[in-house]
Formats: structure tokens, C-alpha cells, sequence
């Protein structure tokens, strides 16, 4: 039996078993899903994009909506540990491993996309190799590829017994540069002068904010679905903390996205575009109402603090799946939304011919696989590697998570 | 150690057949200067070694910095490199196989990016390379 | 007589005046000739002068034609709607206070500042020391970030395979392309084609910096703009008119 202490001596970590039938058919259900994207994949870089529905006015589909997801998703699963090395928080300090395999799979899930979207992915050589210092988009690559060196290291550290006294440290390098990292991916939109749509520097911290709550959610999933698939114990205590946690962070998001609005409505320049993001009846507007707001924020605040739903654990994990789905459209409003409006070319004309009109993306079964494909990928490594190496405490009783509780 | 003296000899029945196809792949404007007896580059190993870095150097000054010489232009190379289909009077892509790109290509499995965006035969109307 | 010298004129009287100078004073060396061997410089800044007024729609129709003709784009078998490349659009405008109505041709404006050079992740996108921003799609990667900063929506991507293309205008699948300004004709001394098609004072190209060509002496007598003025990048192409 392999286990190791942490810093606890009452931890003790343990691989998953991994030879269920369970265990295999959610192996080769996952593969199914990735075999689809690599075949999309495939299909869409021999014919061209033509076959997609993106086009020269939504140059950003549903492949980029999946990839910034999971990418932001990524970071914030890193909160976790974050929180249990730098608060020195000993409660989390159990579920660090975990948060660090969750954040780093994410990443990769969301890599892949981003670069199988590409027009020319067998050039991924010439991003790596050629860098524009003043472009937001090769600092993001340069940040991607030192999030995968720091967090590794930081697993290292938690996993090595005689590294853990580094952890605190690597922690903290990580938590910063999970930061700055999910800055630069706020900024790409952000800092688009030319689009009304975005160009708003709020947008790095609500991408933080975003990251906040979308990588939680995963974690609490995966973390509520291994423990339960395994017959472990997973207690309240550990829970609840979580639950009250995601709580904040929906809000959080909640709150931001209605800065970031009304800061927009009150902007002259900016006034068509929020007009016809509120008050059309334009399915983005649908989506932002309905998908962003009420399901992916209201519902699962309600979940989440309602006396009525708040002992289940089931409820949590349905707070967290309408979480990631919230959060799907709230990207798809974002990134196909904010192109889908026309330009403002000129600013003391109207356009009468030639240009404009919103948009009607139809996104191709191909993109789509695409980009589920990424998700699938993010799931099979996590799951692949509770296998291999022991991520999961053996138990997270409330006893074990919190020596001084008492029922 | 039987293996060395096979493997020198698939080399050189291979360089013999690599030859024999060149010379039928070279391209009719090629052909036609080869048997003028001029030069129009350098020797053909500068060229078959070289011919990567050429390239590469040329594009960036052409497409960054505006230098347009015939020199190691990818133009001229298609022009005089290209065949003609004798029936239909069509001109082979360049990097078809079996055509003077693929001929050495294929061999090595390298793949050409030039022909992505690159035309791979002579335009109609060019009857002087530039 | 000034007035009715073309620019092919110009460049001959130039040229020999200049090779006159050269074998006098050896100093010189951007002479007409010389300029297709070595790099450009940024002594020249390449720019358009578009008035509205003069240009009809029949004008802009013809223009686009052009492109098309010389560039060889339009004619993609798969790509559908907005797919299908635009390298140059025409528009027609109506001033929200005048009511004005006008038709102008819209196209890269090689920007001083161009925000698709700036978000380029790989360099690939880029503005030559002449002031004509290009797409070097050698290292393109079909990102399309910078069809994403284009204030002008300028930028198309070549969503299908190609063949066939023109030999001056390398173009490819997954790459993103816009007017080159002829950058081909230019380097040769020739005017881009959609000006040359128009054939008249409505549409004038040349070195924005040399006191003596057209353009610089019309910008400095009439009123001009730039589309986007207020994102201060400086564009080559200006209008008039609107």
C-alpha cells in the first residue's frame, strides 16, 4: 500500500484502485469523447474553417469558448491550495494535491482546444520559438507553459516529504503566478481598443473572480465523485467549508459582471452595445439572462445558502454543474456575444451598407466536439492519475479534516 | 555485420534511381538550360544543401524588408522546375509527386509548407521568370 | 504641367536626375533602381488619399474589382457569407448630424501604431519601415487575434485550400491576409491597383514625407481625416470628404 504523511501525521494519501468496471467505463467513455474531437479536429483542419461556423466576423467560436473556460477553470482549481499554503489553512491543506492535478489537467484540456482551433496548428513550433513582447497572447503562452513548470514543482514539494517545508513558498509563487496568469487572460479582451464590446481593464479581476468559482466547481465535483466512487468518507466539515466558499465566489461574479454592465450602460460611446445586449431580444441577450444569470448565479446561490437545500451534498454538486454550465455561457456571451455586435467604424456615422448587423453564429457539431473534447481530456488525466500516484487522502472524515471537531 | 554492405548498396542503387528520376522531374525550362550548357545557379550540392536556408533567408528579406532580386526567388524556382503535361499542355504542380520538389522530398519524408499559400506551377502568362 | 505628371514620369525624371546626382555625389544610394535590392527604409511612409466626394459608387465597384483581379481573392469555391475574404469593402455612410450620405472604400488603413501588430503573438503580423502593414505568413498561426484589435474589420482568414494563387500574392488556408497596398507594385514602383483603376485625382497614392509628391501637397491644402482618429494610430490611408 503506498501512502506517504503529509503534513498532518493523521493523513494518510492513497491512489484510487482503478480496476472497477466503473472505473473502466468511465475511461472509455472519456476516450470516446476525445477520439471525436481528435477525429473534428482533423476534419476541420483538412477542409479549412469553412467547415465550422465561425467566420471573418466571429473569428473566435465555440472552440475558444471551451478553451478560455477550462484555462480560467485551471487557475482557480488552484485556489485550494493556494488558500491551504499561503492562509496556512491546515483544513486544506489535505485537498492541495488534488488542487494542483485538477488546475494543471484543466490547462491541458484547454491547451489542446486553443491550439487544434488554430489555422495552422502545425506551426504551434513558430509560437513557441517567435515571441512579440508587446502581445498579451505570447506573454499568456510563456505564462501557460510556467504555470505547467510551477505547479508541478509545487506537487513535488507536497508529494516529497523531505520538500514539504518548501511548499509554503512554492505556494505562494504559484498563487502569484496563477494571478498574473489569469490577468493576461482577462487581457486579451480587455485590452482590445478597437472593440467596445470589451476593452475594459475590469476584465482581468473579473476573470480572476471568474476563475475563482468556475475552478471550485470543478473541484468540488471531482472531489465529491472520486470520493463517493470510492467508498471514501467525505465529512461535513470539509463541505461546508467548500459550499460557503463557492457561495462567495458566485457572488463575487455576480458582482462583477453588473460593474462591468452598468460601467458600460454609463459610457456614452458604449451605450448601442449595451442596449442590444439587454434590451433586444437577441439569443445573447437570452443567454446572458437566463443561462448567465439565473441558472449559472442565482440557482446556485439559492443551493448553495437555502436552509431548505443546504444539508444535501447532492445539491451542492448540482450548484456546481449549473456553476460550469453558467459559466460555458457566460464565456459564449462574452466571446461570441461581444463579436457578434458590429464595430463602431465611425463614430459620428451610420453605416447604411456594406457593413454591420448582428451576427447569427451556428456553431458546427465539429467545434463543439472540440471543444467537450478538451473537457474530456481534463477528466481522463485526472482520473488516470488518482490511479497512478496518491493524490486523495484516504479519508477526509470530519475527524481527520478537523482533529478538534466535535459532533 | 552483413548488414553494412546492404545498406551501402540500397544507397547507391537508391542515388542511381534519385538521378535517373531527377533527370526526367528536372523541369522543362531546366532541361532546356542544362542543355544550353549555362548556368543558371550555383552548383547543384550547394543548392540541393543549401537550397532550405536560401529560401528561408530570402523570404524574410522579401516579405519584411521589400527585396525583390531573382536571386533565390521560390518564383523562378517553380518556373524553370515545373513540367508540362505533353497531351494536355498543363503544367504539373512542382511538389506533385513524382515532380522535381517531391522527387527528393518524399524520399527524406520531408514535408514542403512552401505550397500551402505558394502557387506550385508557372502562371500562364509568365513567359520570363522574374 | 506639374499637375499632369503621372507617377511613372515622376519616378523617370527622378531617376535620372538622381543617377545624375549619384555619379556626382557618391553619398547617395536611394536611388529608383537600387530600391528593389535593398531593404526599405522609413525615410518613405506610404500612404492613400481617398475623396469621397470625386468617388462614385461605379468608382468603389471598380476598385474592389481590381483588388480582386490582382490579389486573386473572391473567388473561394466553399467559403459562404462572411467567410468569403473582404480585403477592401465599400460602405455607405450617413452623418448622424448632417445627414450626409457618402460612399467610401474601406481597407487596412496601415496604421503608424497598428493594434494587429501589436497583439501578433508571433511577429507575424507586421509593418514594413515603410509604413505598409503586411501579414508575413511564414509565421502566421491563424490565431486571429488580429483580425480581433482591427478597428476596421479589415482582416479576412482564408477558411478553405487553395490553388492557383497569384505568384505575387502568396496565399494559404489557416492564415489571415489584408490589402498588401500592392506592396508588390509599389517595391517595382507601380501604383496599387485599385488607384490605378480608378484613374483619377479621387483616389491618390504616394510618400506621405516627400515634400514634392501629390499627396503630401493636396493633404497639406485640403481637409482630411482618419477613420478611428480618436485611437490615435496614425493611419496611411486618409479621407476626404466625409
Amino acid at each position: 500500500m503506498a501512502f506517504d504523511s503529509g503534513d498532518f501525521m493523521n493523513i494518510r494519501y492513497q491512489q484510487i484502485q482503478g480496476n472497477s468496471l466503473g472505473f473502466y467505463t468511465l475511461i472509455a467513455g472519456l476516450g470516446v469523447f476525445i477520439l471525436a474531437a481528435l477525429g473534428a479536429f482533423y476534419y476541420m483542419e483538412y477542409q479549412g474553417h469553412w467547415v465550422t461556423g465561425m467566420n471573418n466576423r466571429i473569428v473566435w467560436g465555440m472552440p475558444h469558448v471551451f478553451a478560455l473556460f477550462l484555462i480560467v477553470a485551471a487557475s482557480g482549481a488552484l485556489n485550494v491550495a493556494s488558500i491551504a499554503s499561503i492562509f496556512n489553512k491546515k483544513i486544506y491543506q489535505s485537498l492541495s494535491r488534488l488542487s494542483g492535478l485538477v488546475a494543471l489537467a484543466l490547462l491541458a484540456g484547454g491547451l489542446m482546444v486553443l491550439v487544434l482551433d488554430l489555422g495552422r496548428p502545425d506551426r504551434l513550433i513558430v509560437a513557441m520559438t517567435k515571441y512579440n513582447f508587446k502581445s498579451i497572447f505570447a506573454w499568456n503562452i510563456i505564462l501557460y507553459n510556467g504555470f505547467f513548470v510551477i505547479v508541478g514543482v509545487y506537487l513535488w514539494m507536497m508529494f516529497e516529504r523531505r520538500m514539504n517545508k518548501f511548499s509554503t513558498k512554492v505556494g505562494l509563487i504559484a498563487f502569484s503566478w496563477r494571478l498574473i496568469l489569469t490577468t493576461g487572460t482577462g487581457s486579451i479582451f480587455g485590452l482590445l481598443v478597437a472593440r467596445h464590446t470589451y476593452d475594459a481593464m475590469i476584465m482581468a479581476p473579473q476573470f480572476i473572480v471568474m476563475s475563482f468559482s468556475f475552478g471550485l466547481a470543478f473541484y468540488l465535483l471531482i472531489l465529491m465523485a472520486s470520493y463517493k466512487w470510492t467508498n471514501r468518507e467525505l465529512g461535513d466539515v470539509i463541505i461546508n467549508r467548500l459550499r460557503s466558499l463557492l457561495g462567495v465566489f458566485v457572488a463575487a461574479v455576480l458582482y462583477f459582471v453588473a460593474v462591468f454592465h452598468i460601467g458600460n450602460i454609463y459610457l456614452a460611446e458604449n451605450n448601442n452595445v449595451a442596449t442590444l445586449l439587454f434590451s433586444t431580444d437577441s439569443i445573447y441577450t437570452n443567454l446572458f439572462w437566463y443561462g448567465q444569470i439565473i441558472l449559472g448565479s442565482i440557482v446556485p446561490l439559492a443551493l448553495i445558502y437555502h436552509p431548505v437545500f443546504k444539508q444535501s451534498n447532492s445539491m451542492l454538486g448540482l450548484a456546481s454543474v449549473l456553476v460550469i454550465v453558467g459559466g460555458l455561457v457566460q464565456m459564449y456571451v462574452l466571446i461570441i456575444g461581444g463579436q457578434a455586435y458590429p464595430l463602431e467604424i465611425f463614430l459620428d456615422k451610420e453605416i447604411l451598407e456594406g457593413y454591420g448587423g448582428v451576427i447569427v453564429y451556428t456553431p458546427s457539431l465539429a467545434e463543439t466536439t472540440l471543444g467537450v473534447g478538451g473537457v474530456a481530456l481534463a477528466l481522463i488525466a485526472i482520473v488516470f492519475l488518482l490511479k497512478f500516484l496518491p493524490f486523495l487522502p484516504e479519508s477526509l472524515s470530519n475527524k481527520v479534516a478537523d482533529p478538534h471537531y466535535k459532533r | 555485420m552483413y548488414h553494412w554492405p546492404i545498406i551501402f548498396l540500397n544507397l547507391l542503387l537508391a542515388t542511381t534511381l534519385a538521378y535517373a528520376t531527377e533527370q526526367t522531374s528536372l523541369g522543362d525550362e531546366a532541361r532546356m538550360i542544362q542543355a544550353s550548357g549555362k548556368k543558371h545557379h550555383g552548383s547543384e550540392s550547394l543548392i540541393r544543401k543549401m537550397h532550405p536556408e536560401f529560401l528561408l533567408h530570402k523570404r524574410d528579406r522579401t516579405s519584411r524588408e521589400g527585396v525583390r532580386t531573382k536571386k533565390h526567388s521560390l518564383k523562378n524556382c517553380v518556373y524553370c522546375h515545373a513540367n508540362k503535361d505533353k497531351k494536355t499542355n498543363q503544367y504539373y504542380s512542382v511538389n506533385k509527386s513524382g515532380q522535381f520538389c517531391s522527387v527528393c522530398h518524399q524520399k527524406v519524408s520531408v514535408s514542403i509548407d512552401c505550397f500551402a499559400c505558394h502557387r506550385n506551377t508557372p502562371s500562364k502568362g509568365a513567359n520570363n521568370a522574374q | 504641367m506639374h499637375n499632369k505628371l503621372n507617377r511613372r514620369d515622376f519616378i523617370k525624371t527622378t531617376s535620372i536626375t538622381s543617377l545624375s546626382v549619384a555619379t556626382i555625389a557618391s553619398g547617395i544610394t536611394l536611388t529608383t533602381f537600387a530600391q528593389r535590392k535593398n531593404p526599405v527604409t522609413n525615410a518613405k511612409r506610404w500612404g492613400m488619399l481617398v475623396d469621397t466626394n470625386k468617388l462614385t459608387e461605379t468608382d468603389i465597384d471598380s476598385m474592389v474589382d481590381a483588388c480582386q483581379k490582382e490579389q486573386g481573392w473572391g473567388g473561394e469555391k466553399y467559403s459562404i457569407g462572411n467567410q468569403k475574404p473582404t480585403w477592401i469593402r465599400k460602405l455607405k455612410v450617413k452623418d448622424k448630424a448632417t445627414g450626409k450620405i457618402s460612399n467610401l472604400p474601406l481597407m487596412c488603413q496601415h496604421c503608424e501604431h497598428p493594434p494587429c501588430v501589436d497583439v501578433c503573438p508571433t511577429n507575424a503580423s507586421m509593418r514594413r519601415e515603410d509604413g505598409i502593414v503586411l501579414v508575413d505568413k511564414h509565421l502566421c498561426i491563424g490565431c486571429r487575434y488580429c483580425m480581433m484589435a482591427c478597428p476596421y474589420d479589415a482582416r479576412s482568414f482564408v477558411h478553405e485550400n487553395l490553388t492557383e494563387q497569384k505568384e505575387h500574392m502568396p496565399r494559404g488556408k489557416g492564415t489571415v491576409e489584408s490589402c498588401t497596398l500592392c506592396v508588390h507594385k509599389v517595391d517595382n514602383g507601380e501604383q496599387p491597383a485599385c488607384v490605378v483603376r480608378v484613374n483619377s485625382e479621387a483616389v491618390i497614392f504616394g510618400d506621405l514625407y516627400d515634400p514634392n509628391s501629390k499627396i503630401n501637397q493636396t493633404l497639406k491644402k485640403i481637409q482630411s481625416t482618419q477613420i478611428r482618429a480618436d485611437l490615435n494610430l496614425n493611419t496611411g490611408v486618409r479621407y476626404s470628404g466625409i
